[in-house]
Parts: structure tokens; sequence; C-alpha cells
């Protein structure tokens, strides 16, 4: 067999390999568009290579005519791949130098169909056989030339226009690898494009002797354009293959975090705001039952919040999203077991361009354990406020009992009077109305007596209300009344109308109070009778607070014991526990507020206590 | 003796304390008159009036002892039968030693307050004739020249008539009939009637012969 049917044949064959090589890769999905150009352009090049291979073999001018005027067919479809692929793989070149390759390529076509015997040659008058490279011999045709002939090498001129200019582009915008390709793969179809188009040109004139070397010609350009798709292949195998050592080192970091964060009992979350789904890496939520990661919702979170906390968490959230993005808030979760958990959250909202949330990254913390033993520090403290206010009490158990009696000595006597009415032959029921209506009227008053008392007693929860200032004064004052009166204190009171509530523990308050008055009182047990005056006043600060100050006429505080009297166990009395003022600094402090003393310029104490007003969002 | 009726004087700053008690009060058939402050009872009561005063001890202003030292200033001599509610027995024992008649405390059952006002009106009584005594008394008393006053008050100091004699620088005869003269207009029949009623004039305590005594 000689040798040149065996070159040709390999060519096609490798031709064809490379298209079915890549109509595979098509059918895989892996840049179809790319890789479908490529084969149809390889099958093409398989066809025009078998093509030449025949014209060099025939012996009949008819048959070389054929093969001449049909060979612009596989051209044509070639040329339209290698547009496709420029167009589809690089996404460069212009459509306009695109469509005019296309458009001259048809017309070619058209040509070679329509005029002489094909576009190459009006007649072929003959067919010369020259030998080749040893003993081969091929033919070649002679003849007229077609004046049609131009349009073939115009649109090769015109496709090498559109790659250079594709190369170009991509030159321009590209990277270091995009700058090799568009050199690479441009230069090899220019070069090889022209010398293919041009040796065939020279062939056919006759000029030079020379079997036909399109096939040969584009075998390079296939490379090119193989060598991309392949280079393509090997860089995502070499991504994948980082990929996967990403991922195992992201899978070690992440288990590194999960160790950290579980040993810290720091539980991370994320919430994906846009799609409402929250992952965490807490895992007491698979206890709730809601195992699936993917199926946390925010909805479903708040769920299984504590009643009582669930709106203020909700209200945080919005706030957030409103706000700055800053989230931060502290409730229970109910267990199934029916523990309570204490959480503490913070978070930060990530915001899209058009400032739409489009979620959080966050960590919670179980601080259980540290809310226990502020519940119990919390308790303790109760505890103590409520036995001092106890003692406290006790040391007006006197008068307070005077307080008392006297309404029940009203209604015994009012009822001993109804009793001798009664046992009168004539009665005088209207007398009789009007006494039990007394009897009701004091036992009524009696009730309200005990019933404060009780309030003061009863150890309760701390409230947090709006409490009016001004009635917590009256309150204690009038509690405080008989003590007053048998000290011989003058009271005078000073109540700002305009005062709003502050927020806060009515009987704390009043425990305060009841302490301060009561010291003030004793303050003054060895000033003369006559100047034994009490004065309280309320008033608004200029910062927006609300003040009460106990104002005694006693000898003072000696200045270096103005801040001592507040430590606990400093005391001047001969049977004090020195916890009255240190308690009810505690109170005033736990309220937002400030107790403190000064000394009058003449004489006597001063105690001031401010407490923030009530705002109307905090309760 | 057609006396008339004892009056209950009651102060308390609580009027529906007041009210009550003095329904009560009333209902036993007691004449009842109510103040609300001390000082309204200082100005209203007529000095001698018959009756007892019934004081509420927690008051403002003046409080029950202090009304009590101010009865006994102004010479009030109205039985006071304390109400407290409180019952401190330093208090009470102050108001017993300054010459209260009770010290009831609070709610007071009606049978033992109207015992203690009638003890009180008791008291009251006597006193006025203790006062009535006195009177009458001072009125002999009156009767009397100095010198025979001077003679009575040596007399009852127990000194005899010779050192008498010679204390006022007199001689004994004199004294005797100054003696005698006193002890009719007294109408005392002995010596120990006339001691007895120097006693009840407050008399021997101003002898001018007490140094002698005690030196």
């Amino acid at each position: 067999m000689s040798w040149i049917t065996v070159l040709w044949s390999m060519l096609a064959s490798t031709s064809l390999t490379f298209a079915l090589l890549h109509l595979f890769l098509w059918a895989k999905g892996i840049k179809p568009w790319a890789n479908f150009s490529f084969a149809v352009a390889a099958v093409a090049a398989a066809v025009i290579t078998g093509m030449e291979l025949m014209a060099m073999r025939t012996t009949s001018i008819e048959q070389m005519a054929f093969i001449l005027r049909w060979s612009h067919l596989p051209i044509l479809v070639l040329w339209v791949a290698i547009v496709c692929f420029v167009r589809c793989y690089f996404d460069a070149g212009r459509a306009w130098l695109a469509w005019t390759v296309v458009v001259l390529r048809v017309l070619a076509l058209t040509l070679s169909l329509t005029t002489g015997q094909n576009l190459f040659f009006d007649e072929i008058t003959g067919l010369k056989q020259i030998t080749v490279w040893g003993d081969e011999t091929v033919s070649l045709p002679l003849g007229l030339l077609n004046p049609w002939y131009f349009v073939g090498p115009l649109s090769a001129l015109v496709l090498a226009a559109f790659v250079v200019d594709a190369a170009f582009t991509m030159w321009r915008g590209g990277t270091d690898t995009g700058r090799r390709r568009a050199v690479i793969f441009s230069a090899s179809i220019t070069i090889f494009l022209l010398t293919a188009v041009g040796h065939t040109a020279l062939v056919n004139a006759g000029i030079i002797d020379s079997p036909y070397i399109g096939g040969l010609s584009f075998m390079p350009i296939l490379l090119a354009m193989s060598y991309e798709l392949s280079c393509d292949m090997l860089h995502s195998a070499q991504l994948s293959q980082r990929l996967q050592a990403r991922e195992a080192e992201l899978r070690i970091s992440k288990q590194r975090m999960r160790l950290a964060a579980s040993a810290a009992e720091l539980r991370l979350w994320e919430w994906d705001i846009v799609h409402d789904h929250i992952w965490s890496t807490d895992k007491t939520l698979t206890l709730y039952g809601i195992s699936e990661p993917q199926k946390i919702s925010f909805g479903s979170l708040l769920s299984i919040i504590y009643d009582e906390d669930r709106e203020q968490v909700r209200l945080a959230v919005e706030k957030s999203m409103m706000g700055n993005g800053n989230f931060e808030s502290e409730y229970r979760l109910k267990m199934p077991d029916g523990q309570i958990h204490w959480f503490h959250s913070r978070g930060r909202i990530e915001f899209s361009d058009d400032n739409q949330p489009l979620r959080m990254l966050g960590v919670s913390i179980d601080i259980t354990r540290r809310k226990h033993a502020e519940l119990e520090v919390q308790q303790q403290r109760n505890e103590l406020t409520h036995l001092s206010r106890v003692t406290l009490l006790g040391e007006l158990s006197g008068s307070l009992a005077h307080e008392l009696n006297q309404p029940l000595t009203a209604i015994l006597s009012n009822a001993q009077a109804v009793q001798r009415f009664l046992s009168r032959d004539v009665v005088d029921l209207a007398e009789v109305r009007d006494i039990l209506n007394d009897i009701v009227a004091e036992n009524r008053r009696a009730g309200d007596i005990i019933h404060r008392l009780r309030l003061l007693l009863k150890r309760c929860e701390i409230e947090h209300l709006p409490v009016d200032l001004n009635k917590v004064v009256r309150d204690v004052l009038k509690l405080l009344h008989s003590d007053l009166v048998n000290n011989n204190i003058a009271v005078s009171v000073d109540l700002d109308q305009q005062l709003t509530a502050v927020i806060g523990d009515r009987v704390q308050l009043q425990q305060v109070l009841l302490n301060l008055i009561m010291n003030a009182c004793e303050a003054m047990s060895y000033t003369v009778a006559g100047q034994r005056r009490l004065f309280v006043r309320t008033q608004l600060t200029c910062n927006n607070s609300a003040q009460v100050s106990v104002v005694d006429q006693g000898p003072g505080i000696p200045t270096e014991n103005l801040e001592n009297i507040f430590e606990p166990f400093f005391t001047t009395k001969l049977h004090g526990m020195g916890l009255g003022l240190p308690i009810c600094r505690t109170i005033i402090t736990a309220h937002g507020g400030q107790l403190w003393a000064t000394n009058k310029n003449d004489r006597g104490a001063v105690f001031h206590l401010t407490l923030p007003l009530y705002s109307g969002e905090n309760a | 003796m057609n006396e008339p009726a004892p009056i209950v004087f009651m102060v308390d700053d609580d009027p529906s304390v007041l009210k009550a008690l003095a329904l009560l009060l009333r209902a036993m058939e007691l004449k009842v008159m109510t103040f609300g402050t001390p000082y309204q009872f200082l100005e209203q009561y007529e000095p001698g009036t018959h009756g007892c005063l019934v004081l509420d001890f927690s008051m403002p202003d003046l409080n029950g002892l202090e009304l009590q030292k101010e009865l006994a200033a102004r010479g009030i001599e109205l039985p006071v039968i304390f109400l407290t509610g409180r019952g401190d027995i330093p208090v009470s024992v102050q108001a017993m030693k300054q010459g209260a008649v009770d010290f009831l405390t609070k709610p007071v059952n009606g049978q033992d307050l109207a015992a203690a006002i009638h003890a009180a009106f008791e008291k009251d009584l006597m006193s006025q004739q203790a006062r009535a005594e006195w009177g009458e008394i001072h009125q002999k008393l009156a009767t009397l020249t100095p010198r025979e006053r001077e003679v009575m008050e040596h007399v009852v100091a127990g000194k005899l008539n010779k050192q008498i004699a010679a204390d006022l620088g007199t001689v004994e005869k004199t004294i005797k009939v100054h003696r005698a003269h006193l002890m009719t207009k007294l109408k005392a029949r002995s010596l120990a009637d006339l001691v007895r009623l120097a006693e009840r004039a407050g008399i021997m305590s101003k002898a001018p012969g007490r140094n002698d005594y005690q030196t």
C-alpha cells in the first residue's frame, strides 16, 4: 500500500477519533457547544482529508471535477464549526465578521455548484500525474481557473481576520492563561488556514506540483483546538483535586471549630433569612424533635422558646433587622424533659446592597448555671430585703398597733352602743343604721391598714411596674402617722404633681422611704420638741429622673461618714444592725437610680434618691 | 346637795374614735363633751367643773403626758384617764406617777371605761370635798390675828409655851392667852385636832422653827 494512502487515512481517522472523543464530552454535557463545534470541525476535516485522497487517486476528469465541486461543502461546515467554536468557547469575535465568513462560504459552495465545473476550475482539461517523494504517483487537475476562485481565499482571509480579532479581544481582557490561548489558537489557525488555502491555490494554478495538503494543514488547527479543550479538562481535574483537599481541610477546621465551640459551650448558628432555615452546631436542637438541620425555621425555633420570652426575642430580631443588624437577647428554651435552659445569643445580620437582610450569623451560650447563681443571689437579696423590712416594721409595731387600734376602738364602742340601744324599749332604727354604717367604714379602715402591712410583710416576687412616687410617699407617711405624732415631729411635704411614674417595685420603694423617714425621726430624738420638722419633697430633675429628698432637723452626719453609712454593718445606733441603708442603696441601684446623703448648711441631713422615669416602653 | 352631773371630757385627734366613744358613753347615760385637740379642751374647760378627762395618749402637738403637766400647772385637778393604742409600760408608769386615775388600752371595753370613769368621778368628788374642807380651814385661819397665827405655827411645831414666849420675846402668860383664842377660833378641841387642821392647811412645812430641828 502506498504511504500517501496510509498517511491520509491516518489523518482522517485521527480527525474522526478527535470527533468521537469530543462528541462523548458533548454528550456528557461538558462545555457542550464548544465540544460539539469541535467534533463537527473534526468530522469535516476528516471528510476533507478523505476527499483529497480520493482526488489524488482518481484517473478520471469527471471524478476529479466532482470531488473538487463537493469539497466546498465540508469546507463550509469546517469554517462554520470554527466560527462557532470561537464564539462559544472564547466568547469573542465580531458577529458581523462571523456572518461574513458564513455568507462567503455559502456563496463559495453555491458558485462551486453553479459556475464552471467547480469553484476552482472553469474547466478541467486534463489530469497530470506527478511523482512525489520517491515512487508515489498522484493525480492533479489541469485546466482553466474559475474567475470566482477568489471567493474561497477571501473567505479564508475573513475567517483569519475573525480569529485574530477574537484573539485581540481575549488579549485585552484576559489573564495570562487567556493571552496564551489567544496567541496559540489564533496563530495556529491563521498560519495553517492560510497555508492550506495558499498551497491549494498554488497547486490549482499549476505553479507547484504537490499533493493537496489541506487535511494535513487542518491537523495542527484541530490539535490546537483539542489542546485548548484538554487544558480545560486538565485544569478542572486539578481544581477538583484542590477542592477535595480544601474540603478535607474545611472538614477538619469545622471539626476543630465544633470541638472548640462545644468546649466553650458555644453554639454557632447561621440563619438564612431569605430561605428561612437555620443551621446550628447546637446538638440540643435535635432534642426538640427538630432532627434535620434544614427543617429548622425561625418560626419553629420561636415555638420552643419559653412563652414569656418569645415576644422579647421576636422584637430583638425585628429591631436588629431595622437597625444596625446587631442582635442580642437572653431567653429560655423548653427542653423536652421539662427543664428550662437559659441562653444568651448574639448575632449580626448581613444585608444585601439594597439593604435587605440576607442572613444572620451568631453564637449562643448556655447561661443556665450563671442564671441560677444569679437568681440565687437575687433570692438571697430578696430575703435580706424582706428581713430588713420585717425588722423595720417590728420597730414600728407600737405605732402600727395604735394605728390599727383606732378603728378597732371605734368599732367596739359603736357595737356596744348599739347593744345598749337595742336593749331599750324604743329603738331608734335610724340611729342604729347610722352606727352600723360607721362600723362598716371603720372596719374598712382597719382592713386597709392590714392590707398595707401585709403587702410590706409579704415575701413576694419583685415587680417592675409603673409606680407613682408621690403615692408611695403618702402611703409611707400614713403608715408612720402615729410614730411621727408620738415623736412630736411636724411633717411637711412638697410633692411635684407633674411627676410621672417610675418603674419599680412599689413595696421595695416603700421600704426605702420607710427606712429613710424612720432614720430621720430617730436623728431628731435629741432635737428640741418644737423644732422636730421632717420635710419630704418629690421633684423632677433636669436629667429627666424623679428625685425624692428626705430632710431632717437632726445633728447631721459627720462628713467623713457621708459615704460610710451605706456600708454594711456600719452603724451609729445603739441597737442598729447597720443594714438598713445598705439595703436601701441596693434597692435603689437595682432600680437604676442613686441614693446619697448630704448635710444641710444650718443643721440636719438630707437623703436624696433618684429614679429613672417610666418612658412607656420598658414595661 | 343638788350638784350638777359630772361631765366626761374626752380628747382624741381621731374623729371617728371620738364620735364612737362619745356615743357609747352617752348610751350609758353619761354626759360627754368631746375635743379634737388638747388646746381646744384647755380653751373651753371651766375650772372647777366636776367630771373627768379621758385622754388619748398619742396626739399631735401636745401628747398626753404634756397635757397632764399643763393641767397641773394651771391648777386643774381633773382626774385623767389615759387611753392608748400601744400600751407602753414606761409611759403608763410615768402617767400614773403624774396622777392618772387609769391607763386603758384601746380597743377599750365600754364596761371597763365606764368603771374607770366612775372611779374618776368618785376621786373628783373626793378631791372636791377635800377642796371644800381646805377652803373652810382657810376661812377659819383667816380670822386669826398675825400674832395668833405665829403662835399657832409654833404650837403645831411641838414647842412648849415657855419656848414660844422666848422665841417671840414675850411672856408665857401672853402666849397662853393667844393659844386659848386661836383654839376657840379654829374650833379645835385638842392639840391633836389643831395639828391635823394645820396639816390639812399645809402649814406644817412652813413652820419657822424648822431650822432648829435640823441644827
